[in-house]
């Protein structure tokens, strides 16, 4: 072994041990701050969607596996980097070291949730790898100069000299001969090197440096396997779990959607709006995950994920909207959901014909009420095992949500599902409903201009007004576009695979110079129309039509 | 003042998280505000904590600290800022206006953005007639409102300097730190308010358009 192998493994070593002294100090802390994780979710925060898109398609649900063994030998090549560079000049080892450091601290604090408490861990490796590597050095220093007093001639090097490249000899050459840069090193005597090789003495010192280098290994993978220890048992193993659910197909699948759908029809789960009280996302182990069905039920029931996804599945597309959503707002997407229907189950289990409310349970105490009408009324009331044609992610309720079309998401579609209770809103009033928020929560009919943007800067000529609007369970039959108060002109509709998804709308106006408003409303299926007057959406969701503000120039 | 602010924020934050345990429990009946509030566009505890930490300004002292309160920096930081400032007993004046023009879906719509917003203070010192007129004339008022928002959500970082707002003029602002001045004149007096699609800083003057 050569000084500057030495010197990258002493690199890597150090840097091995601070991550995993850091990944122990954030499992048993803050899992989503330790650093290698960390720093994935912001390299996933700041990959473009169609890279991340590409990445899901070509490897799977390896992507993210993939992608921390991508980090973890750039981090790698760096510690080595850093240990070679450290052993020519001392001050670089605090440089290396800062620079990694700093990486992880800025990337833990980058994450949407991050506290200043998430840059500790990173921090945390830096001085841990740094105060292992500067001791290695020393080791590997000593053993150097050794050496230099002690060699004598033609000794060989009893192990490793014969795999010695030509760069490394080259490198040992120059270490070898008296230099400007040894001897201004601090607490490094200049070497007096004699001629010749290496001497038996050496080779005891390399030996002082491979115990020490493999007393740090041990310790870092004593530390790292307690930190997966400590994981485990705070977490379970969600994340690898979600992974390996296999999710069969739908007995009813959905249609492909229908041609002349515009982009943007399916909201990908990545960008889905999240709205839920949870604090961190619950890592829940489908192995051990139960549903358990009771109350106003002939049989109560407890299944477990392998029971829920050995019944008959549908899949469809179902726009999700949320009721603390502003006029014009963000929080509503449609997805691809695929689940077991509810309304069979709740049959087989032989319904008490006087509950009228489903109450879901989360696993951390949510309560979400439903009536009980929406899984018996034809809808397509379901649990959900998938989003997008892949298992429910952790933040939309892995492993199993609910989701019933027509109602806003507090009303019915629980996430982190774990137990369902046949009730009467007589006696039990749900989270929300606590709180003054509608007892039923029935989507409003409802649209939103997505092109132009307000505010926007146009040119004359004709314009692409555009947007969404919705009605779930009724369907959306006439979108109409109002310009500076003006009369409402119908825009064209695209095609929708159901009611109770959103449409696509799109109308061309014919802008003038000068400042304009653009208004929207719709009439849905029932044939009543989007309402003018504004209401907050505390306690039955925002009315109100989407008007916004664009200058032409 | 900085520790009362300090001391507040600890407060707001504390009382944030044992809301947060009722709804974990769910046995309690609330009676404060009713808030339903996106998960990724700010995370009910943590990120609230930095942008509370984050504002400065001797004006935000006139801010409920109670973090249950529509006005709160907690609340607002929840949700678009004409929904934020029409929970701000400070800015009555400015929510009006915004709705006469008819800019309050524009405003809550707009991908980050920053508004200046005069106080109802400030308005006051417009004599009335004039006011009145103002408010009567929708293209007069919507370019007078305009001109208090800049494209991009602005930190106190890069608050300087001159910004072409929404209106179509540029505005300038000059000062450092804590202590800035828009077009002269105006003095940010709670800056670096944060909204779910804006930053806010609060000042006690109206900007006027030069064109």
């Amino acid at each position: 072994m050569t000084n500057r192998l030495s010197a990258a493994a002493a690199g890597v070593l150090a840097a091995a041990s601070g991550v995993a002294a850091a990944e122990l100090f954030a499992a048993a802390t803050r899992p989503g701050a330790a650093p290698l994780i960390a720093v994935g979710g912001a390299i996933i925060d700041a990959t473009p969607t169609p890279i991340k898109e590409f990445a899901v398609r070509e490897l799977g649900t390896n992507d993210k596996p993939a992608l921390l063994t991508g980090i973890a030998l750039a981090l790698a090549l760096f510690a080595a980097a850093t240990g070679i560079a450290a052993q020519w000049r001392r001050p670089l080892l605090p440089a290396g070291v800062a620079v990694l450091g700093a990486a992880g601290a800025v990337a833990a604090r980058s994450r949407p949730t991050a506290t200043w408490f998430d840059a500790v861990p990173a921090l945390l490796a830096a001085l841990i790898a740094g105060a292992v590597l500067l001791w290695l050095l020393r080791q590997l220093s000593k053993a150097a100069v050794e050496s230099g007093v002690a060699k004598g001639s033609g000794a060989a090097e009893e192990s490793g000299a014969a795999e010695e490249s030509g760069a490394a000899r080259e490198l040992r050459a120059a270490e070898e001969r008296p230099s400007l840069v040894r001897s201004a090193e601090p607490g490094r005597p200049s070497l007096k090197v004699a001629e010749g090789g290496p001497s038996p003495r050496k080779a005891a010192d390399r030996r002082a440096f491979l115990r020490a280098a493999a007393l740090v290994a041990g310790a870092a993978i004593v530390v790292e396997a307690g930190a997966r220890g400590v994981t485990r048992a705070r977490a379970g193993a969600a994340g690898r779990n979600r992974a390996a659910v296999k999710l069969p197909p739908a007995a009813e699948p959905a249609e492909p959607l229908p041609g002349g759908v515009a982009p943007g029809f399916t909201t990908p789960a990545g960008t889905f709006y999240r709205v839920d009280t949870a604090l961190t996302v619950p890592r829940i182990d489908p192995s051990s995950w139960r549903l358990k069905i009771h109350g106003m039920i002939g049989r109560e029931a407890t299944m477990s994920l392998d029971d829920l996804l050995g019944r008959s599945l549908i899949e469809r597309d179902v726009t999700l909207n949320c009721v603390s959503n502003e006029v014009g707002g963000p929080y509503i997407g449609t997805a691809r959901w695929l689940g077991v229907p509810l309304g069979p189950l709740l049959r087989e289990l032989g319904l008490d014909p006087r509950a009228d409310q489903i109450v879901a349970r989360s696993t951390e105490g949510m309560t979400i009420g439903t009536p009980v009408t929406t899984a018996l009324d034809g809808r397509d009331t379901m649990l959900v095992v998938g989003m997008n044609g892949a298992p429910l992610p952790l933040e939309h309720g892995f492993p199993v949500r609910m989701l019933t079309p027509g109602l806003y998401g507090y009303a019915g579609a629980c996430k982190w599902l774990d137990e369902i209770e046949l009730t009467r809103f007589d006696r039990f009033d749900a989270y929300w409903v606590k709180r003054g928020w509608a007892r039923v929560g029935t989507v409003r009919t409802a649209s939103r201009i997505d092109l132009p943007k307000p505010f926007a800067r146009l040119n004359e000529g004709t314009v692409t007004v555009a947007g969404v609007a919705w009605a779930q369970r009724r369907g959306i039959d006439r979108v109409e576009v109002s310009v500076d108060g003006g009369p409402w002109q119908r825009a064209d509709l695209l095609p929708v695979p159901s009611v109770d998804t959103w449409v696509q709308w799109r109308y061309r106006w014919r802008a003038t110079k000068g400042p304009h408003s653009i208004k929207v409303r719709a009439t849905d299926g029932t044939g009543s129309v989007q309402p003018e007057a504004r209401a907050t959406p505390f306690p039955s969701g925002a009315t109100g039509r989407h008007t916004i503000t664009v200058t032409v120039l | 003042m900085r520790a009362t602010k300090l001391t507040a924020v600890a407060a707001a934050t504390i009382f944030s998280i044992s809301l947060a345990a009722c709804g974990s429990s769910d046995d309690s009946t609330s009676s404060s505000a009713p808030s339903m509030m996106p998960t990724t566009a700010a995370p009910s505890m943590a990120p609230s904590t930095d942008a509370m930490m984050a504002n400065f300004g001797a004006g935000c002292s006139a801010v409920p600290a109670d973090a249950s309160n529509k006005g709160s920096f907690q609340a607002m930081a929840q949700v678009p800022v004409a929904t934020a400032a029409s929970g701000n007993p400070l800015l009555s004046t400015l929510v009006s206006a915004v709705k006469k023009a008819g800019l309050v879906d524009s405003l809550n719509s707009a991908d980050g953005i920053t508004v200046f917003a005069p106080t109802d203070d400030a308005f006051k010192a417009i004599p009335k007639a004039t006011l009145d007129k103002v408010l009567a004339d929708k293209k007069t008022l919507t370019s007078i409102l305009t001109y208090h928002v800049v494209p991009g959500k602005l930190t106190p970082a890069d608050l300087a300097g001159d910004h072409k707002t929404l209106q179509g003029d540029d505005l300038m602002v000059s000062g450092s730190g804590q202590d800035f001045k828009v077009d002269g004149k105006a003095s940010v007096i709670c800056g670096n308010v944060q909204t779910a699609n804006a930053n806010v800083y609060i000042i006690d003057s109206v900007l006027m358009p030069k064109s």
